[in-house]
Order: structure tokens, then C-alpha cells, then sequence
């Protein structure tokens, strides 16, 4: 029974010109976005690569130097691109994907702040994650505002209950006419993506097959949802008419409204530091130190050395003050660091529960944040990578550091070797794998998950109760 | 039209299953008991007793308002009754709406189609949901052009289709479904003379095949020529049943503007 319903919508659509344009234009949207997404992506990550392998050469090739003047010269870290990055930029564009890593500061991305974009700017840098999350529910709702309001308008509901189907089956049949009509879009996309993976795949995820599985699915639920909004809102209004208002309400409210509000409240609960304050008051911590944090003091540290080593002199101590004080400078400044930082992305995770948690009202809040968690552009992969970053420079001071500290001597002039240079490993940063990305993403998950269930119980309570004429 | 060839072909493909009824096969196809439908204030069926046989054709006159709609709407199980009871070959409608109406067949005054796909494409989508999935498009192509759709007009798009043409897929629709009941709401509106004439043809050999038959009309004329019992409804009540082979035309018309008139 429900086969004969999926076959007559899907003719019906098909013959349909309002939805063979509508669809044209999603389906170019969502190809070219696709296409472009994997062009840029392709070209950053080649970008990077020249850039990782310059930097390295330039640090190799520095020539003779001061370890400490190395390590002001510092050396770029770059954020591999996962495979599914060219469907869902995420927060990229905002924080950007390299860091320079130079001595006595934790450069980051975070000044600016990631996740505040408007809709209306999301929407202007078309991704092909915007055009599933955007106009495909758009579609949808333009495919399926009819289906049970355009039947009982135009009459046509009567006779078809009068052949003794029921209002299930006539809805489910509606439903899978709109999936099916949906699939003739999504099918040649899913299959430009996976070549796109399978032949753009530049970064180090392992499972760019299992991500995109979970996204795809994700994506699919999302769709549903709408899918059984728009007969839900089509079995319990009079009209078509009112059917495609009211959805068309309910996607503003999704896409538009519910984003701003959610980036506004979690702003207002959970406040951040504008970029400025947060430079300053760092700044302000390392030049006085904290409670608890002291600045060290190179004369303490000169007497205390000469206390431990029983010497009277710098001259005699078996290694150099200067490099020991400057290692501890590190110590002290990357405590400030810590106190800082660690406080801004507690308060950006704090800002992305609420952004999860409000997904409760809006399922577009749910999906993005899976979407960009599992393209590994959300901003918890660019705290870890962010954080690997540090661990990396830290690990530099330290080299740098220890080197002057043990081969030089106070007073003299130390030129450290370009074999220095080439014994600091280069940095390798191993992406978070999909068991971490669902975890943090667990909420986002329920929420999904929440939604599809809820849509299809009201959309079966409101099918059943559909008037008739 | 040629209502023989419509009918003496056994459609084939296999009926739904047939649950146990509630009654026995002799006992009325339709029947209401003590039928009441409110809308507000207004009852717009007040107690109404119907019971039609097997072979029985029951035309239902009545103006605009006196309830023949809701009746046959009541059949169906498209709005439920205040009170009384709906039997459909047994069925109680209220409790077993889907099996009511897998043996009914219903023509609406205005038969509403897809524009997008044919006659026969719009034809063998409803004959499927009727349960008929295995009918043949020669045999609903036959089917269609029996009762009176121009063979060239059958794989046009309904967008193309006059009211009297929609009005025939309409007929074609119930006759395919091959059911045990029809309801009829003013069929032959739309259509002309000639095809007019041919569906009162169509509904004799129907009857012939005891199919009960429930027709709501304004058509006095139709009604004695198709009708085996005449109800007249006013205000939602049965006024009067007559027999038709008991009156002439002429009989019909000075009792329906009397009753009217009261």
C-alpha cells in the first residue's frame, strides 16, 4: 500500500516544475558548495604543507645563534585538515588554522570570538554543511507543506481514506515520496563526497568513512525531523496555505532566530573577555605575577643556584644562570597562561553546553554542532590541537633553554650549531578519534535524537486526528 | 457507455482479507441506526434509520442542508455521530473504519484528481490502494473508456481534463474497486445528457450484481430512473420513503415540493 503512495508522490513531485527548479538549485548549491569546500580545502592543506615544510627549513637553516634568539625566532604549527573539513568549515574561518609558537607567549587564535557569527554571516560564506542545514529542510517543507492540508483542500483526501488506507499509511507514503524525491538530491551528493574523501583525504583521521557515516546519519535524522514537522503542522492546520506559513516560521525560527538567541544567552550567562581585556590582563599578570604566581627574580634565582651548587661565583657554577632564570620565566609565564586560558575555554565549554542545551528548542543547534565536531572544526578540536600546540612550544622553551643553560657560561657568547636546530622533532599533531568526538558531542546527540522521536509521536497524534474534509 | 462490458469482466487480482463480520451475509449492507450528527445547534442528521439490501439502489432527495452529505460522509467514517450506530457489510464503522471502507466505493459531486498524472495513472493509483494493485492498464484503460472517457484522453494529463471527464475517472475509480457498496454524491453532476444517461445504465447493472447502492441527488428525474426506494430528507430527518416502482415521475415531484413546502 505505502509502495503505491511513495511511487504516485514521487511521479507527482518529479512532474512537479516548482520542484524540479527548487531542487535544481538546492542540488547546484549543494554540488558546488561541495566542489568549492573541496578545492579550498585541497589548496589550504597544500598551503600548509609548503608552509610547514619552509618553516622547518627555516628553522633548520637559521644558522648560528643564541638557543634564546632560536627561540624567539619560533617556528608555525599547523592544524591538519581532517578529511570532512571541506563540508563543514566550522569555527576555522575564526580562529584560523596555524599558530606561531615564539617564546614567552602563548599566541592563539582565541581573541576572536569563534562562535558569535549571525546566521545572515553564516549564510554568506556558503559551505555545503549550510545548504543541508539551511535549504534542504527549506525544501522539504516546500515538498511536504501540502501533503496532508493540499489533499484535504484541494478534496482529494476523501477519496483516498474512501479506499479504506489509513491516515498512517497515506503519511508514512507521503513521508518516503519526500524522502525519495530528497534522495534524488542527496544521492549524487553523498557520492561526490566520498570521492572527495577517498581522494582528497590530506589529514591524519583514520576513519574519515566512519565520521562521514555518523555524519550522514545525523544529517538524515535532522531531515526527518522536518520531514515529519511538515506533516504534522500539514495534518493539523485547514490549508495548505497556513501549512507552508507556519513551517515557514518554524524554519526561521530554527535557522534564524534560535542561533542568535542561543550565541546571546550563552554569551550573557557565561560572559568572555573582548580580545582587548584579555591581552591586557595578561600582559598585567606576567609583568606583576599573581597571588601565588610569582614573578621569579634573576638574582634569587642566580644566589639560589649558587647556594645549590656551593659556589661563590657565576663564573664557577657548572652551568648558566641566565638559561635556568629564562626557563623559569617560561615556568612562571605559562602558569599565567594556564590560569587564563584554562578560565576562557572553561568558559567557551560552559557556552557550548548552553548552545547544546538549546538545541531543545531548535534541532539546527543539535546538527551544527555534531557536523562541525565530526568534520573537526568545532571549538573543542581546536582546543586540542591548541593545546598540543602549546605542549610542543613549551617543549621548545625548554630545549632552547636547557641547551644555553648547559652549554654556555655566564659572560660569554654562545652561538649554538644548526644540529641544535635539527634535533627539536618537528611538531605532529594526531587529530581526537570519533569515540572523543561522540563523547563530547554526546548532547548534541540526545538532542537529535529527541527530536526525531518527538516530531514523529506529535506527527502521528496530529495524522491520526487529520480532518477529513 | 457500455455498462455490460464494464461489468462482464471479472476483475481480477485478489481482494484484501475479510475479517469476521459482525453479521450475517444476508443482513443489510448499509445500514444506520438511530443516527444523529450535530454541528453546534444544528442537527444535521436527526435520527436517521437506513437500511439498504444487496441489489437495493436508495436515493436519498433532499435541498441543500437536508443532510445527504453528512449521511454518506457518516458512511464513511470521515465524521463520527453523536449518536446511532453505522454498519457497513457489518462493520461497525466507529470501531472498524479501515474494513468499512475497503467495501465501499464512493464518487464525491466533485472528483478531485492529480493534475500531474493521467486518467489512468490517477485510476490505477486509487484502484491500488482499493486493493485492485493487479488489474492491468489494459483492463483500467477498458475500464475508463467504458464509462465514457475518450481513449485519447486517457493517457492526458487531468490538468487537461474537464469537470465531466474527472467526473467519469471518478465512476471508473469505484467501479474498479469492484465493491460490495457504493455512495454516491450527486455523481452525474457535470456530466452530460448522454453520459447521464449511461451512468443510470452503469448503476442498473450494478444492482444486477448486488451491489447496494446509496445516492444522494437533487436530481428527481435520475433518482426515480435509478432508484429501487426513494428517501426524502429535510433537516436532517427522513421525511418519506417511497418505493419507486409504486409512483410515477410526475408522483415523485408533487410529493418532494410538498414535503419541501411543509
Amino acid at each position: 500500500m505505502i509502495r503505491h503512495i511513495v511511487r504516485k508522490e514521487f511521479t507527482d513531485l518529479l512532474r512537479d516544475g516548482r520542484f524540479r527548479w527548487c531542487a535544481a538549485i538546492v542540488g547546484v548549491l549543494l554540488l558546488v558548495s561541495l566542489g568549492s569546500g573541496l578545492v579550498e580545502t585541497r589548496r589550504a592543506e597544500a598551503a600548509h604543507t609548503a608552509a610547514r615544510e619552509t618553516a622547518r627549513d627555516h628553522w633548520e637553516s637559521q644558522g648560528e645563534k643564541n638557543p634564546h634568539s632560536a627561540a624567539h625566532y619560533g617556528i608555525y604549527a599547523f592544524k591538519p585538515r581532517l578529511p570532512l573539513s571541506f563540508l563543514d568549515q566550522g569555527v576555522d574561518p575564526y580562529t584560523g588554522t596555524s599558530v606561531w609558537l615564539e617564546a614567552h607567549r602563548q599566541n592563539d587564535f582565541l581573541m576572536r570570538p569563534a562562535q558569535d557569527a549571525t546566521a545572515g554571516q553564516r549564510l554568506g560564506a556558503l559551505t555545503a554543511a549550510q545548504v543541508l542545514q539551511y535549504l534542504v529542510p527549506l525544501l522539504i517543507i516546500l515538498l511536504a507543506f501540502g501533503a496532508l492540508a493540499g489533499e484535504r483542500e484541494q478534496g482529494t483526501l476523501r477519496q483516498l481514506l474512501a479506499t479504506g488506507i489509513s491516515r498512517r499509511d497515506l503519511a508514512l507514503g507521503k513521508a518516503f515520496g519526500v524522502a525519495g524525491a530528497l534522495a534524488l538530491l542527496l544521492i549524487p551528493a553523498a557520492i561526490v563526497g566520498s570521492a572527495a574523501i577517498t581522494l582528497g583525504s590530506p589529514g591524519p583521521a583514520a576513519t574519515p568513512f566512519a565520521r562521514g557515516t555518523v555524519l550522514a546519519a545525523g544529517y538524515l535524522a535532522y531531515f526527518a525531523v522536518f520531514v515529519a514537522l511538515s506533516l504534522a503542522v500539514s495534518a493539523w492546520v485547514r490549508s495548505a496555505r497556513t501549512a507552508l506559513v507556519a513551517l515557514l516560521g518554524v524554519w526561521v525560527l530554527n535557522g534564524l532566530v534560535a542561533p542568535r538567541v542561543a550565541v546571546d544567552l550563552s554569551k550573557s550567562l557565561h560572559p568572555t573577555p573582548s580580545a582587548v581585556e584579555f591581552a591586557r590582563t595578561m600582559e598585567r599578570e606576567i609583568s606583576t605575577g599573581v597571588p601565588g604566581i610569582e614573578r621569579p627574580d634573576r638574582d634569587e634565582t642566580t644566589a639560589r643556584l649558587l647556594a645549590e651548587h656551593g659556589v661563590e661565583t657565576v663564573d664557577d657554577l657548572p652551568l648558566n644562570a641566565v638559561g635556568v632564570y629564562l626557563q623559569e620565566s617560561e615556568e612562571f609565564a605559562n602558569q599565567i597562561f594556564d590560569r587564563n586560558y584554562g578560565a576562557l575555554w572553561n568558559r567557551f565549554e560552559r557556552q557550548g553546553v548552553v548552545h547544546e542545551a538549546l538545541s531543545v528548542a531548535a534541532p539546527l543547534l543539535a546538527v551544527r554542532t555534531l557536523s562541525m565536531g565530526l568534520a573537526g572544526t568545532d571549538v573543542e578540536q581546536h582546543r586540542h590541537f591548541a593545546t598540543a600546540a602549546e605542549e610542543y612550544r613549551r617543549d621548545l622553551m625548554r630545549r632552547m633553554n636547557g641547551d644555553l643553560a648547559e652549554n654556555s657560561r655566564a659572560g660569554e657568547t654562545y652561538l649554538a650549531t644548526e644540529d641544535t636546530w635539527a634535533q627539536v622533532p618537528p611538531f605532529q599533531y594526531d587529530a581526537p578519534s570519533l569515540g572523543w568526538v561522540l563523547q563530547n558531542r554526546a548532547l548534541s546527540l540526545a538532542m537529535l535524537g529527541l527530536w526525531l522521536v518527538g516530531a514523529f509521536l506529535v506527527a502521528g497524534s496530529l495524522v491520526r486526528r487529520a480532518e477529513v474534509a | 457507455m457500455s455498462t455490460e462490458a464494464v461489468l462482464d469482466t471479472p476483475a481480477t487480482g485478489e481482494a484484501p482479507p475479510i475479517p469476521v463480520r459482525a453479521a450475517e451475509l444476508e443482513d443489510p449492507i448499509l445500514e444506520a441506526r438511530s443516527l444523529v450528527k450535530r454541528y453546534g445547534d444544528i442537527e444535521a442528521v436527526a435520527g436517521l434509520d437506513l437500511s439498504i439490501q444487496p441489489g437495493e439502489v436508495y436515493c436519498l432527495l433532499g435541498p441543500n442542508g437536508a443532510g445527504k452529505t453528512t449521511t454518506i460522509h457518516l458512511f464513511l467514517g470521515f465524521i463520527e455521530p453523536d449518536s446511532g450506530r453505522v454498519r457497513v457489510s457489518g462493520f461497525d464503522v466507529a470501531q472498524n473504519a479501515l474494513d468499512a471502507r475497503r467495501r465501499l466505493a464512493y464518487v464525491p459531486e466533485q472528483v478531485m484528481l492529480y493534475r500531474n498524472l493521467s486518467g489512468l495513472e490517477n485510476l490505477q493509483y486509487f484502484a491500488a490502494l482499493g486493493g485492485r494493485e493487479t488489474l492491468s492498464s489494459e483492463r483500467l484503460t477498458e475500464i475508463l473508456v467504458d464509462v465514457g472517457l475518450p481513449l485519447p484522453a486517457v493517457g492526458r494529463r487531468v490538468a487537461e481534463y474537464s469537470k465531466g471527464m474527472r467526473q467519469k475517472v471518478g465512476i471508473a475509480i469505484a467501479v474498479a474497486k469492484d465493491a460490495e457498496a457504493l455512495l454516491l454524491d450527486e455523481p452525474t453532476s457535470g456530466l452530460d445528457p448522454k453520459a447521464s444517461r449511461e451512468f443510470s445504465e452503469l448503476i442498473e447493472t450494478l444492482r444486477g450484481r448486488g451491489v447496494a447502492v446509496l445516492m444522494a441527488t437533487h436530481d428527481l428525474f435520475r433518482a426515480k430512473e435509478s432508484g429501487t426506494r426513494i428517501g426524502i430528507m429535510r433537516h436532517g430527518r427522513l421525511v418519506t420513503e417511497l418505493s419507486t416502482g409504486e409512483i410515477g415521475h410526475a408522483d415523485l415531484e408533487r410529493i418532494y415540493l410538498d414535503h419541501m413546502q411543509e
